[in-house]
């Protein structure tokens, strides 16, 4: 034990030096934190990495573009995995939120990406006055006045969202099903997640409104291997469409499975399955066809980005996504809260930074940015995606190997 | 489809997954059955296989669902990478219990299966940071034909692997029932000492038995990855407590009991998913193995519980 | 650790004493409220692995669903003090409403239920509800073996993580909990501030600490390690075995469920995948780390691991991706250590197995350093007057008891086609010694598991001091008044000469696990009184034991560990005594030695009946003689008249050759 000791005090030495040493040497500008939690280990790392790399470099456009004035912003980045869990850890992402509250110099956090750690977070910052902008996370529950008590305890919204939520991307797919695709009866799946659970649940109420018939309600064990009995199961029931909430880890042998038992059923999922191991595990043919949803606008592939991509993607050598955009828009709104503050010429805390952030106004790369007084975003636009094999383009390419559909009708 | 086709689909199903968990957990009892100790790491020995064959196919460049073989190559190139599977995790299953277990043989209490624990932890997470989380796509060279029986499909994929899985455990029974080296296993099952004493060299039948366990875990690998089409690194787990389960229902150390309990838990899998719902499966699995431990701890075909305490 | 073993008692509770101050100051150190919070985790880390050790450390157990009890404890609290349950409110809720345990919540007709049960009630009602899952899952799955028993509970770790997903409307499935309430200490209301958490959880470990001291050298501690050690050996000295074993798995789960409804009060959310396996592995990796049985190892690895996770693989991390941002390599700059650490838990567990089973804190301070004057002292008997309190123990029990008389008739014993016993009969007359003797295979030591209860005869009749002993438990065969030594001796390995005779008195001794936390002055004058019976019966065999008393029974020699049970088995005051091949392994001279002190037993009015091979000790000691052979009685009678009996020299030494 004396020895990692003495390794761990090396290595906090070396850091220490290392840091000092780096490029952006300590300047004589005042250096603030814009926190960013992510689960960047574990299940959904590939994804939070997007997420990072689109915050970051929000953060590093302000800096260069001297808008800060005589400040300097530095992302603190804190992983809200950990190994025992496989994937987000709400445990951690509470040590984060207090992490973040406990730091002076943080005005604000991007994220987290998943709703079970925002739950967490969201007591933890209300209580500190710390705002926090999630590119990600959808559950509904954290921004309903209703359950304000448990995760707004200090009163005023702190949980603000570049992406509509649940309550919107769920709905609004079945009345896409419904008006677009116009299927009569669905059966729903869910990956007993917390985010997919609700999910599906929203789907399954505004499918019933729409008169779709819900045939049926089954529930994924992630770990499973097979889902042929369930499948044949709904094979048994002529459905005319499938829909999924989950994510890939039961996404990939449900794709490949369904292919094989009900090749001829309409099939859809939310957000959880807008992810490159629809190829790279899933692959085609069984994820041809599959439709898919993102709680933002479609921009990746609008000419007016095509600069902002090129630079995303030569600065951190990996195409972006859609969340990677809500993730740089929630940068930008932090710093658009800053600089607000800064303006107006109150000093620099993290409760004059929610404030601003509260009233803001931000042209962000999906289209204009306002939050409604409970922190979610006003624009509730959902995305509609359809897999589509491009065999010019890499397989691992979410962007070339989906097509975009169309905005999800919205009521 | 009509109430009886769906009951015959789901027999079907319940007999594929049923093959690849009697496979399972014959290796399983093997080692239970000559060392009284529950190997943990033979499970993710069975993802390790998944992946071993996983290389060996695409190093003959078979990617995805692409390339579809027919006759010959198709046959060559399957066996090739079976027994490439299952000679790897054979000699990773010797290296398992040369290294780690061996020194574990003589101390009593929960340490060797602790150690087995210890082991099964390593290799799931070793392939967990190499694959980084992520699910494989698994070649498919087998060409989709699909047989229909009055409503029923049964896959040309299910009909290779009900034909491999009999091949591999006709194989194994033989071998423990006739073999020199099979019935030295069954004496050092019954009585390690007595058999020693006899001649019998335990630690290389300790060996075989860890060699053929594994290779079978390995081939049982292979095979799902080549039925699902898919390998990740946690397919051991849920697999393993099944198999477990079913090596346990048959009467563990019993090895027609494992092939009878492979393929009863196969059936129950499916047939419960159908008829009472797929989120209680696990449950219902895991009810089983508590049941049958407390009131039948010898299982369906098992003799009588080991007494060492 | 070693050189903490050699510290004075004083200067380890100083050690201790600055410790804890360190630990109460921890906050006000300037570390931030994360550490804080990370310390507040590792209470609650240290709060399971000292449950775990008692399960698995203490008793043997491996339990491999610990996390199924944090889960249980945790759902308790937080569906109890939550907006999950929301009934409608009726008057019938006013009373409870009064005393703070549920709220109302809106008006009118639509008001409802607002569950607040208080956190301080909660905690130990958890603990018990815990216990009760625990118990009423361990009654059934508790004597399967070792390695079953840890599949069972390795399922029952699976199932209830399912059930709390699955039973959404009771636990709000895979969404988790939401708004469970904080703790409220005279209308403080705990915040998001983590400081009186860490408060809470230190006080947790320190409570569960004091208990697991107390009880690991108390009666019900030595019992739950005899269980560990040797089972059948335990259950021959007295020990109900099931109920012990079902005693610290339930304690083990009170502990865990405590510790749920306090890391649940901390979070104010729960999910279903908080508790899934590799929790309960982790709490297993922590206890192996630290040393099973071990408290303080207990303690320790927990500190450690979460050490490991929280600050050392982070900062390593952050090392060399500095390293990486400075060399250029890609490689290096996005490596994260801290997804290695469930590889580590592996590494760790494999690496403890192998190379130090014991872990860092090893329990064994058995290596007692004799003298050279002691090691070389001339071997002397003890007086038998020191054992007055075996005699004067002997006279109670046979004063208003029918008389020590050992009768079997008919007595058959099949194992599957095999009879190792055929009708046998015999009788042990009230003080008298009786010697069987027999070829090997003839069923002598079947006989003896019969008697104590651990063979179950086919037919027969063994009646002790006109008790029926058939169908008897060996523990209740010991508490019927008859001990038995083992002929290969089943002493508890790793435990000490004090210890091993200390559990011979364990159905004389009455305290339990209640009164060893207590630390009650009746429950220490017991403790007391029953060392020193220990010391004057080892006194017997003169400096042979008494020397060696905190010595580990592994290290003595072959002889010593022969008396060591014997001593064992007198401890528990029986009036039959059955010693089977008692003088096996020793030289004449201490086999006449050991013989004259067998017959010194009957003097105190001891029945012995015993299993002997060496004829001289036959001859000295017997009043009466039995010949088994195939399992049938050969011949009885006096040892020099069997001695010549045709029949049993045939026997011994085959046919055709007769010698007078």
């Amino acid at each position: 034990m004396a020895l990692s000791r003495r390794k761990a005090l090396r290595g906090a030495a070396g850091t220490f030096i290392l840091a000092s040493a780096s490029p952006i040497a300590l300047a004589a500008d005042k250096v603030y934190h814009i926190g960013i939690t992510l689960p960047l280990t574990g299940a959904d790392a590939e994804a939070a990495h997007l997420i990072l790399h689109g915050a970051q470099l929000a953060i590093k456009l302000a800096n260069q573009s001297g808008e800060l004035g005589d400040i300097r912003l530095e992302p603190m980045i804190l992983n809200n995995a950990t190994a025992t869990a496989g994937q987000y850890d709400p445990a951690q992402a509470a040590t984060n939120a207090r992490k973040l509250a406990g730091t002076r110099t943080v005005l604000a956090n991007v994220g987290p990406e998943m709703s079970g750690s925002g739950k967490a977070m969201a007591p933890i910052l209300s209580m500190a006055n710390l705002a926090t902008i999630t590119p990600s996370s959808t559950a509904p529950d954290i921004t309903n006045p209703a359950y304000a008590g448990e995760f707004d305890p200090g009163g005023k919204p702190i949980y603000f969202r570049t992406v509509t939520t649940d309550a919107y991307q769920g709905p609004n797919m079945a009345n896409f099903y419904a008006e677009v695709l116009k299927v009569k009866s669905v059966y729903i799946l869910d990956d007993s997640g917390a985010y997919g659970v609700g999910l599906a649940n929203a789907f399954e109420a505004q499918a019933k409104k729409k008169g779709i018939k819900v045939l049926g309600r089954d529930r994924l064990d992630p770990k499973a291997a097979d889902y042929s009995a369930v499948l044949t199961k709904i094979a048994a029931t002529k459905t005319a469409s499938l829909y999924y909430g989950g994510t890939m880890q039961a996404g990939v042998k449900l794709v490949k499975q369904s292919y094989q038992i009900i090749p001829h059923v309409i099939k859809g999922g939310g957000d959880g399955i807008l992810s490159p191991e629809m190829m790279t595990a899933a692959g085609f043919p069984a994820a041809e066809g599959w439709y898919g949803t993102n709680a933002s606008p479609h921009v990746v592939d609008d000419p007016k980005l095509a600069n902002w991509v090129k630079l995303y993607t030569k600065t951190y050598g990996v195409a972006p996504d859609d969340y990677a955009i809500t993730a740089y828009d929630a940068a930008l709104v932090a710093i658009a809260g800053i600089k607000a503050v800064q303006k107006a010429g109150k000093p620099l805390t993290a409760a004059n930074v929610r404030d601003a952030i509260a009233t803001v106004h931000v042209n962000g790369l999906q289209g204009p940015i306002s939050f409604d007084k409970y922190g979610d975003m006003t624009s509730h636009i959902v995305a509609v995606f359809q897999f589509h094999q491009d065999k010019s383009a890499p397989l691992g390419d979410l962007n070339k190997q989906m097509r975009y559909v169309g905005v999800a009708p919205q009521h | 489809m009509t109430g009886m086709a769906v009951f015959l689909q789901q027999l079907v199903n319940g007999l594929s997954l049923g093959a690849m968990y009697a496979l399972l957990a014959l290796g399983f009892t093997l080692v239970y059955g000559i060392l009284e100790l529950i190997n943990f790491a033979h499970f993710n020995v069975f993802m390790v296989g998944a992946f071993v064959g996983l290389i060996v196919l695409q190093w003959f460049g078979l990617q995805g669902q692409a390339v579809v073989l027919h006759g010959a190559p198709l046959v060559l190139s399957l066996l090739a990478a079976l027994a490439v599977t299952m000679v790897t995790s054979g000699v990773l299953g010797v290296a398992i219990e040369r290294y780690t277990l061996r020194p574990m043989r003589n101390v009593r209490g929960p340490m060797a299966m602790i150690t087995t624990i210890g082991v099964s932890y390593i290799l799931f997470n070793v392939v967990l940071l190499l694959t980084n989380a992520q699910a494989l796509n698994y070649p498919d060279p087998m060409p989709s034909i699909d047989y229909h029986l009055g409503g029923v499909t049964i896959r040309l994929k299910a009909v290779i692997i009900w034909i491999v899985a009999a091949v591999l455990m006709w194989g194994l029974n033989l071998f423990v029932r006739r073999s020199r080296l099979g019935k030295a296993m069954r004496a050092v099952a019954q009585d390690a000492e007595a058999a020693r004493m006899m001649g019998v060299e335990v630690d290389q039948v300790v060996m075989i038995a860890f060699f053929a366990g594994s290779a079978l875990a390995g081939a049982a690998g292979m095979i799902f990855g080549l039925y699902y089409n898919f390998t990740q690194y946690s397919i051991g787990y849920t697999a393993g407590l099944r198999a477990f389960t079913a090596a346990v229902l048959g009467g563990i150390g019993n090895v027609p009991g494992a092939m009878v309990g492979g393929l009863l838990i196969g059936l129950i899998e499916t047939i419960g998913s159908q008829y009472i719902a797929a989120k209680w499966a696990d449950v219902i699995i895991f009810s089983i193995l508590i049941l049958t431990l407390v009131f039948r701890p010898a299982g369906l075909l098992g003799a009588q519980a080991p007494n060492r305490s | 650790m070693k050189r903490l073993a050699l510290l004075s008692p004083r200067q380890r509770q100083a050690l201790f004493a600055a410790l804890l101050m360190v630990l109460l100051l921890l906050p006000f150190l300037g570390i931030g409220q994360a550490n804080i919070d990370v310390a507040a985790n590792s209470c609650a880390y240290a709060a399971l692995a000292l449950g775990l050790n008692i399960v698995v450390g203490f008793t043997g157990l491996l339990d491999l669903g610990y996390a199924a009890f944090f889960a249980i404890g945790a759902y308790a609290y937080g569906i109890l003090n939550s907006f999950q349950l929301h009934p409608h409110w009726s008057a019938a809720w006013a009373p409870l409403a009064a005393i703070g345990f549920v709220a109302k919540l809106g008006a009118g007709a639509a008001a409802t239920v607002h569950f607040t049960f208080p956190f301080w009630l909660m905690l130990p009602a958890s603990a018990v509800i815990a216990a009760c899952f625990g118990m009423a899952f361990g009654a059934p799955t508790l004597r399967l073996k070792g390695d079953y028993l840890a599949i069972v509970t390795l399922g029952f770790g699976e199932i209830v993580p399912i059930v709390a997903r699955n039973w959404s409307s009771l636990t709000n499935g895979a969404e988790g909990l939401n708004g469970v309430g904080p703790p409220v200490l005279f209308g403080y209301r705990f915040g998001i501030n983590a400081t009186p958490y860490y408060y809470v959880g230190l006080g947790l470990v320190l409570l569960l600490l004091f208990i697991s001291l107390r009880l690991k050298p108390s009666r019900i501690g030595r019992a739950w390690m005899a269980v560990r050690e040797d089972e059948i050996a335990a259950s021959a000295m007295g020990v109900h075995t099931t109920r012990l074993k079902l005693l610290a798995f339930a304690m083990g789960a009170g502990f865990a469920g405590m510790t749920g409804t306090f890391y649940i009060a901390k979070l104010q959310t729960a999910t279903p995948d908080m508790f899934d396996l590799p929790v309960s592995i982790m709490v297993l990796v922590m206890i192996v780390l630290g040393g099973l049985a071990s408290v303080w190892g207990a303690i320790l690895g927990a500190v450690l691991l979460e050490l490991l996770q929280a600050w050392f693989l982070p900062a390593l991390s952050g090392w060399v991706q500095g390293l990486g941002n400075a060399i250029h390599s890609p490689f290096l700059q996005n490596l994260e250590l801290t997804s290695a650490s469930e590889l580590i838990f592996g590494i760790i567990l494999v690496t403890m197995m192998l190379y130090r089973r014991d872990g860092l804190v090893p329990v064994g301070r058995n290596e007692v350093r004799l003298s050279y004057e002691q090691q070389d002292a001339a071997v002397s008997r003890g007086a038998a007057p020191a054992v007055a309190r075996l005699r004067a123990g002997l006279a109670e029990a046979t004063a208003d008891a029918r008389p020590a008389a050992l009768e079997i008739r008919d007595l058959t014993v099949k194992f599957g086609g095999l009879t190792a016993l055929k009708s046998v009969s015999l009788d042990v007359p009230p003080g008298s010694i009786v010697a069987v003797i027999g070829p090997n295979g003839s069923g002598k030591s079947t006989l003896f598991n019969s008697i104590t209860g651990l063979v179950k005869p086919s037919a027969g009749v063994v009646r002790f001091a006109g008790r029926d002993l058939l169908g008897l438990r060996p523990d209740q065969v010991l508490r019927a008044g008859v001990a038995r030594t083992f002929q290969n001796i089943r002493l508890f390995p790793n435990l000490t000469v004090m210890e091993n005779v200390l559990i011979g008195q364990h159905t004389h001794l009455s305290s339990g696990a209640a009164g060893a936390v207590l630390g009650l002055p009746r429950v220490r004058a017991e403790e007391r009184e029953a060392r020193e019976f220990v010391l004057e019966l080892l006194a017997m065999f003169g400096n042979r034991l008494v020397p060696r008393i905190d010595q580990g029974v592994a290290q003595l020699s072959y002889a010593n560990r022969r008396r060591v049970e014997i001593a064992r088995a007198l401890a528990s005051r029986p009036r039959l005594l059955m010693l089977d091949e008692p003088t096996a392994g020793m030289n004449p001279a201490e086999s006449l030695e050991l013989a004259e002190q067998i017959a010194a037993f009957r003097d105190f009015g001891l029945t012995v009946l015993l299993v002997e091979h060496k004829l001289d000790v036959v001859t000295r000691l017997a009043d009466n003689v039995i010949v088994l052979d195939h399992g049938e009685k050969l011949a009885e009678g006096r040892a020099d008249e069997v001695r010549r009996n045709e029949a049993v020299i045939e026997a011994y030494i085959g046919r055709g050759v007769v010698d007078a």
